[in-house]
């Protein structure tokens, strides 16, 4: 069967007690051959949005549909079993009583539905474990075969729900490459649930980012990282330091230099800093209150003069030392200008 | 405390090697070559007739039950849950009495059908009956396992293409399958254990064989030799059982595993669900109970009943106590893995596939020959004749009981025991409290429920208990298990009512705490 072009949510609310919802008017579209990245904190709704994708919750208010095709909506709703979406799971939810290869034979019906489900295997190169039972693999590799059970029936859909938060953290990059790659080949949509930023903005061709049942930002992972619309979306994709302003002749001005913006005068910003975009001087009234050293990184925290705190993220190879002092620069890459609404 | 634990946990699996040991080790008799020419096959037939019937009506009804209160929700779901458990309380005896009662040629099912309801007897009927009155073994395992089965699983089966049944039936089902095993194995050893039951509908098992070869032919070597065929019988299903516990444990794979949320059932099927968990209690429990308590109103009350009630507190109450204590001792012995430790509780853990009717044999065989060893003894040191017989006492009655029941008490105790992590006792090591305040701040609260559900379950089994009775008692000494069944036996069931009813009676209150204490498992945040 034909894979879905175009998987459209639209407004998807599902509250599970009365004053606490766990997807409010959430709305995404996933298109084929891309990888979708959906990142929040843990009770951001994403899981519940990733299920009710599959079928598996229902909504009590919105859309899914699938190349004009609706699965969830006010008057229908498709059982799992005729959405042809392929699932990970987080705990991989591998059959305990079946091998491998009976895992992933397990969506395939015909006569050759083995030696299928051994060419999937092969894919994820496990090929030699196919007689084995879960508890027989590895973490890694249950991760895999699991991956190969929701790919053999040719889904239209992939879904994924933190499908690295399992593995060990030196295997998670090489596994994590290892499926990318497996789910590439596959050319559907796919969408995978992480709280692992550096994972998301790693592996995505798109990142949405959701936060209290909603999505607060989609985009690409780079002009996410840059350009976020708020705070939040700012913090959940990495470190950043906030500070209140007012644009005054074009510029907002900040206790450790200024940037440019096109914003009225008198409009009252908030400044998103990355600490990647502040550099250091030898000249300034900057006081080092603390320097952490991470590798070829050197995260330096300071203090202004106004008593404001800030950190700098720097080469190690510069020298420096607890109650320096010195200046700063910024770099207007890294900063944001966000107002209230 | 250790060697009291393994001195004690010996001491319990002794009778059951001293039936070997006669039973290996006398000569060839007349009796046994006739019976194996005769009856033996008869016996054996009818055993494994009466353990099918039993296992698979039971696995049927206690998997039915089990998936519907663990993952849909009904109205009177929660008090289902527990309740299901209840019928444990009635022994299959008394169901048996009251089901032939109502069904016999003219009795109120027979009429009111006008013929069509067959007549519970023989094989059939008691393997019906144990299924009535034991599926709650079945009940709990299976509950517990979907229970405890990731939802993921079921949900992951539903994405690949499963329609709901079919993802039960491929998934869940399958899962379930060693505690299903495991429950069913439960079930069989207990039906095999059975005297009452197969004596009054008329299937000539195993144990109606020994009980046969004992008071009949008086024959020590006979009875010890049938006893082997009917342990090596029940080993076989208790190592399937042991077998099935282990690989449950396989499969509960590690990780973080999200609860399964119950299905809302529609208001038909939430009638079916209702209905389904009534007819269980009302044909195990409700219905035999009712009649009678119907029986026993319109019979003026048998003299010695208040006797024989006292003796049965008296004696399960004790023999209980004493179980639960070697439990609790044993299981803290098995918990330091010592291998002295773990051998012994083993060995008391065979006591449950060990009849009771064995037991008792292995009882006497072990007394018989302390008496004889110490009668010259005595008689030498003395000049008299040793003045107690050893057999026919209460503490022989109650050494059979502990030879059978210990295990029953070991195993909550070992689970209730689990509760207590190596970590907290470490924590609590570090916070330098001294081995007393351990045992009395953090062992007991935390193992106390447990405990005492072991406490209940022998208990209750003790009360339920006939075979090892009838053969060990001392002379005059009736319990209300022996009386029930004698006026059985007589067909005088107007008065056997009395003493029937009044075991589940005394049984249920105390099984109703049992009931809700095991059932607990997946009733916290199990439902969003």
């Amino acid at each position: 069967m034909s894979r879905v072009e175009l998987l459209s949510i639209h407004g998807a609310r599902r509250a599970f007690t009365k004053d606490h919802a766990a997807l409010e008017r959430a709305s995404l579209d996933l298109r084929a051959g891309e990888i979708t990245a959906l990142l929040g904190a843990s009770g951001s709704g994403k899981s519940t949005l990733l299920r009710a994708v599959a079928g598996l919750e229902q909504l009590d208010t919105g859309e899914i549909t699938a190349d004009g095709v609706t699965w969830t909506g006010p008057k229908t709703f498709l059982a799992p079993e005729q959405r042809r979406v392929g699932l990970v799971f987080q705990d991989y939810a591998l059959f305990p009583h079946m091998t491998a290869v009976e895992n992933v034979a397990f969506g395939l019906t015909g006569t050759d539905r083995k030696s299928r489900a051994l060419d999937q295997l092969r894919a994820v190169e496990l090929e030699h474990k196919a007689s084995q039972y879960p508890h027989e693999l590895s973490g890694g590799e249950q991760q895999r075969v699991a991956l190969a059970r929701a790919l053999a029936p040719r889904p239209g859909v992939v879904l994924l729900d933190e499908p690295f938060s399992g593995l060990d953290r030196r295997l998670r990059g090489d596994v994590r490459q290892r499926t990318m790659d497996v789910l590439r080949a596959a050319g559907t949509a796919v969408l995978f649930v992480t709280h692992d930023a550096e994972e998301a903005l790693e592996s995505a061709d798109q990142l949405a980012l959701m936060d209290a049942g909603r999505i607060i930002q989609h985009g690409a992972p780079q002009d996410v990282w840059f350009n976020p619309v708020s705070e939040t979306a700012a913090r959940l994709v990495g470190d950043v330091q906030v500070c209140a302003t007012i644009v005054s002749q074009g510029r907002a001005a900040l206790p450790i230099g200024s940037v440019a913006s096109e914003l009225d005068d008198n409009t009252p910003v908030t400044a998103l800093v990355r600490p990647q975009g502040i550099g250091l001087t030898t000249e300034g009234t900057l006081n080092v209150t603390r320097i952490t050293y991470s590798g070829p990184i050197c995260v330096v925290s300071m203090e202004a003069e106004d008593g404001s705190s800030w950190t700098a993220q720097i080469p190690a190879t510069e020298t420096i030392n607890i109650g320096d002092r010195v200046g700063a620069t910024l770099n207007p890459a890294f900063v944001t200008l966000v107002t209230k609404n | 405390m250790n060697i009291i634990a393994v001195l004690a946990a010996f001491v319990c699996g002794l009778p059951i090697l001293a039936v070997a040991a006669i039973a290996l080790g006398g000569g060839s008799t007349d009796y046994l070559r006739h019976l194996a020419e005769t009856r033996l096959p008869t016996y054996l037939f009818h055993s494994a007739y009466v353990g099918l019937v039993a296992s698979l009506t039971a696995a049927v009804i206690g998997t039915g039950l089990a998936w519907l209160t663990a993952r849909c929700e009904f109205p009177g779901r929660k008090f289902f849950t527990w309740a299901l458990i209840l019928p444990l309380a009635v022994p299959a005896y008394v169901a048996a009495y009251a089901w032939l009662d109502l069904s016999q040629a003219g009795a109120p099912l027979d009429r009111m059908t006008l013929g069509l309801f067959p007549t519970v007897r023989g094989s059939w009927g008691s393997g019906l009956m144990f299924a009535l009155v034991l599926y709650p073994y079945v009940y709990l395992l299976a509950r517990n396992a979907f229970v405890g089965q990731s939802a993921d699983a079921y949900d992951a089966a539903r994405t690949l293409g499963a329609s709901p049944l079919k993802a039960f039936w491929r998934t869940s089902l399958p899962m379930a399958r060693p505690a299903i095993a495991a429950g069913m194995a439960l079930v069989v050893m207990e039906a095999l254990a059975d005297y009452g039951t197969v004596a009054h509908l008329g299937s000539p098992t195993l144990s109606i064989g020994l009980i046969r070869a004992w008071s009949g032919a008086g024959s020590l070597l006979d009875a010890a030799r049938l006893s082997l065929i009917l342990v090596a019988f029940a080993l076989i299903v208790f190592g399937l059982e042991r077998h099935g516990r282990k690989r449950m444990r396989v499969q509960a794979t590690s990780g973080k595993q999200r609860p399964a949320r119950r299905f809302e059932l529609s208001a038909p099927q939430a009638m079916l669900a209702c209905l389904a968990a009534f007819l269980a209690l009302f044909l195990s429990m409700i219905l035999p109970l009712g009649r009678l308590a119907w029986r026993a109103l319109r019979e003026p009350m048998a003299s010695g009943l208040a006797e024989a009630s006292l003796n049965s507190l008296t004696v399960a109450g004790t023999a209980a106590v004493i179980a639960t204590l070697v439990g609790l001792t044993t299981a803290y012995a098995l918990r330091r893995k010592s291998v002295l430790g773990t051998a012994a509780a083993r060995l008391a853990g065979v006591g449950y596939a060990v009849p009771g009717a064995v037991a008792a044999v292995g009882v006497i065989a072990l007394l018989s020959g302390i008496q004889r060893w110490l009668d010259p003894t005595w008689e030498s040191l003395t000049g008299n004749v040793f003045p107690i017989l050893l057999t026919g006492t209460a503490g022989a009655l109650v050494l059979a009981y502990l030879s059978r029941f210990v295990a029953a008490a070991i195993s909550p105790c070992e689970t209730a025991l689990t509760r207590v992590t190596k970590a907290l006792d470490g924590a609590a090591r570090t916070l330098s409290a001294s081995t007393r305040r351990r045992l009395l701040a953090v062992h007991l609260p935390l193992i106390a429920p447990g405990v005492a559900s072991a406490l209940i379950l022998s208990f209750v089994e003790i009360l339920k208990e006939l075979p090892a009775t009838m053969i060990l008692r001392p002379f005059n000494f009736d319990t209300l298990a022996i009386m029930a069944h004698q006026f059985a036996s007589d067909e005088r069931l107007g008065e056997a009512a009395a003493p029937a009813l009044l075991i589940p009676l005394i049984a249920t209150l105390p099984m109703i705490f049992v009931a809700r204490y095991l059932s607990a498992t997946g009733e916290n945040g199990a439902s969003r």
